[in-house]
């Protein structure tokens, strides 16, 4: 009785996935937080500031794929096998041209140097 | 319980923590299944239950420089969703019933099991105080043992198995008697 009920329980309290949406839902307000609650390692230094664009444009990025990912997600279960690999690589490859943008954006020299460009 | 692999967990947290948002988004897909399933069955409601989750990455994400290991990683959200769900729970004016619309749904995605006995599990999981179901949920769904449950719920080792044994004894009693009632008050 004892064995049954404790099995019993951990059916009926097995863990649950909220999928892609929540995930996409969660990564568009980590996309919203303001600078001061960024993780210490993408604090800036003032030689560093411009490159902490990277991270919410990154997040940005990733928030595409997931909302890509998220409609496949939705999708009827056919779409299994070479269609939905196919997406997944589409996705990724989309993922990838943005952060490439993201990156050369933050890392190109501002067009007027003079009041903050020189110390870079 | 779903095993998390260490090493990727490891080296996305490393990644996650020099501030690379994809890293982050590993972290968050790996684990979100553990933190929500916490929130979900403490709360009983999947609305209520994906706040509170986003609100634990919301947290995690403030705090990844605090984050030690993969292992601390994993302790750090079991602990904080736990402990805000209690908050939430205390927060409601009495004890609640988990609503019987989650709990049908939630049974029916679950084929294996008896679904009219899971319903009830899970009904009765909602009429605990905040702080057994916790333990409860600590001890059958994530696979804790009671040690590890009093460092996550910040109690001593014998409260935690005297939780364990009075809320079994009293869902057995219901489950054999068939009647809802309050089953149990926080000590």
């Amino acid at each position: 009785m004892s064995r049954d009920l404790e099995e019993q329980l951990r059916r009926a309290l097995r863990p649950v996935d909220p999928g892609e949406p929540f995930t996409a839902r969660v990564l568009a307000r980590v996309a919203q937080e303001p600078p001061d609650e960024r993780p210490a390692g993408t604090r800036a230094s003032p030689d560093t500031r411009r490159r902490r664009l990277w991270l919410p444009l990154g997040l940005a990025a990733s928030l595409a794929a997931a909302l890509i990912l998220r409609r496949e997600w939705h999708e009827p279960r056919d779409l299994q096998g070479p269609e939905a690999r196919r997406q997944l690589i589409e996705a990724l490859r989309v993922t990838s041209q943005k952060l490439d943008l993201a990156y050369r954006i933050v890392n190109t020299p501002p067009a007027t140097g003079d009041d903050q460009g020189s110390g870079a | 319980m779903r095993e998390i692999d260490p090493g990727f967990a490891a080296e996305e947290l490393s990644r996650a923590q020099a501030g690379v948002p994809a890293a982050f988004a590993a972290l968050l897909r790996s684990h979100q299944r553990l933190v929500y399933s916490i929130a979900l069955r403490m709360l009983g409601d999947a609305a209520l239950a994906e706040d509170l989750a986003q609100e634990v990455f919301l947290q995690l994400y403030r705090s990844l420089g605090s984050i030690e290991s993969a292992a601390h990683l994993v302790f750090w959200l079991r602990r904080v969703t736990a402990h805000r769900a209690i908050d939430r729970l205390r927060q409601r004016p009495q004890v609640s019933w988990a609503p019987l619309a989650a709990a049908e749904e939630l049974a029916a995605a679950e084929p294996l099991a008896d679904p009219l006995l899971s319903a009830r599990l899970q009904a009765l999981l909602g009429e605990l105080a905040p702080l057994p179901r916790a333990v409860l949920l600590l001890r059958y769904q994530q696979d804790l043992d009671p040690s590890e449950i009093a460092r996550t719920l910040d109690l001593s080792v014998n409260t935690v198995k005297s939780h364990l044994r009075r809320t079994l004894a009293a869902l057995r009693l219901k489950l054999a008697a068939g009647v809802p009632a309050a089953l149990e008050g926080e000590s």
